[in-house]
């Protein structure tokens, strides 16, 4: 996403952002909060589900990022990466530190749509598209293991348990699903 | 020895998507310091996981934004590690990319751009917000279809259409830019004749009454546009 050219105005580049906000920036800061709270919500939401567990989740996930921003490096992958790298597990700590039977039941959702804002909807929905497109061209186990594994949160075996398949299968299908996805999306690191 | 390394490395999937306990995943961070490949596979994990979590992005509730950033004030924030500590040089990995991906990799890198641009344009208040909302109701309709084309101008053009509202945004990214005597239009083609959607000043332009079967062209104009294209279209795609 950082590379890609516009005639429009340069999107903000975020690993600049970090930067400035591991130097005490709020002003950057309150930027950087501006391109990923949407994602960081998002995602805490779509595996905790629960909307006030995940704004206080979300919140500390911001908050770890301005007390972090110094410990972002970007020859180690992009910030966008970074900074939902640290929402999803803090998502998953939360679920296995408590017993969430009642999310146990649940199916592996699709994402939400996004609700309120316009401009997070349209950006959410491409991305969305793109996904659900590459989504498609994987496996059923593949795509079931994945969705199982990111969205709702689920560890290997609790996914090996849930599709009943043998725990090597499961972490050899999310391996090679994520490589299909990886690549149909064209993803550079 | 051997085998338990190749089982290790199957594990930088269930990683990436921290799917693995903590006794694992510190066994397996262990194994990633000896083993720069699987790190680059990491890596590269990590960043296709971080799509899916853009994929679902939502707008958090607006008093998140005053708390988070009144806690800011409160936090302090932790030093840079030490320099003196060299990290690993670490080979890239040079990903194979089938050719056949590379329209792929335009389509998806246009349609960001089509959002980004949405996103800095409707935040820069220079796109009213009645025609943000027209172009993200065409770019969120159920029956929205991406077309992306390269243009002969350099660059390349996106055609998000949908028919049940019979509108297409169209945007452009990368295109050559024109001397101030010229424009780029764009025209709603049918065997009819051509027809004029405008003139494309910014990155993006909404059509309407858009009807299945038309083709969306763009053509080099004089500044202001003329009634029929008058040179070749740059580019053509269909709705």
């Amino acid at each position: 996403m950082r590379q890609l050219q516009s005639e429009s105005p340069p999107p903000p580049d975020l690993a600049g952002l970090l930067g400035q906000v591991a130097r005490g920036d709020h002003r950057a800061f309150e930027l950087a909060y501006a391109e990923l709270s949407g994602p960081v919500y998002g995602v805490v939401r779509q595996v905790l589900r629960d909307p006030a567990q995940s704004e206080e989740v979300a919140q500390e996930v911001l908050l770890e990022i301005w007390r972090t921003a110094s410990r972002y490096d970007r020859a180690r992958g992009s910030a966008a990466a970074w900074a939902l790298t640290i929402a999803h597990r803090r998502a998953v700590d939360r679920v296995r530190s408590e017993n969430a039977c009642s999310r146990r039941e649940q199916k592996a959702a699709e994402p939400e749509p996004a609700e309120d804002d316009v401009a997070e909807t349209v950006a959410a929905t491409l991305e969305h598209q793109r996904v659900r497109r590459c989504m498609d061209g994987l496996t059923g186990l593949q795509r079931e293991s994945i969705k199982l594994a990111y969205y709702n949160g689920y560890s290997y075996p609790e996914v090996a348990k849930l599709l009943g398949v043998a725990l090597g299968t499961v972490k050899t299908r999310i391996r090679d699903g994520l490589i299909r996805m990886r690549d149909c999306m064209e993803v550079t690191w | 020895m051997k085998a338990m390394r190749e089982d290790l490395h199957v594990l930088t999937g269930s990683y990436a998507l921290d799917a693995i306990s903590d006794t694992e995943r510190e066994e397996f961070e262990r194994h990633l310091q000896h083993c720069p490949a699987c790190e680059a596979e990491v890596r590269g994990m990590r960043e296709t996981a971080a799509r899916l979590a853009l994929a679902c992005a939502v707008t958090p509730p607006v008093r998140m934004e005053q708390q988070v950033l009144a806690a800011t004030y409160r936090t302090r924030q932790l030093p840079p590690l030490p320099a003196d500590r060299p990290r690993r040089a670490m080979p890239r990995l040079v990903p194979r990319v089938p050719r056949r991906l590379a329209m792929l990799a335009v389509a998806a890198s246009v349609a960001a751009a089509v959002a980004l641009g949405i996103t800095q344009l409707t935040a820069q208040h220079q796109l009213d917000q009645a025609r943000a909302t027209a172009i993200a109701r065409v770019v969120t309709a159920s029956d929205a279809h991406v077309e992306t084309a390269r243009t002969s101008a350099g660059g390349s053009v996106t055609v998000v259409a949908s028919v049940a509202l019979r509108e297409a945004v169209v945007s452009t990214s990368g295109m050559a830019s024109l001397p101030s005597s010229r424009v780029y239009q764009v025209w709603v083609m049918s065997p009819s004749g051509a027809r004029s959607a405008g003139l494309m000043h910014g990155s993006s332009l909404l059509a309407s009454a858009v009807r299945p079967g038309d083709r969306i062209g763009i053509t080099v104009e004089p500044a202001d546009g003329t009634a029929r294209p008058t040179t070749t279209p740059v580019a053509v795609l269909p709705v």
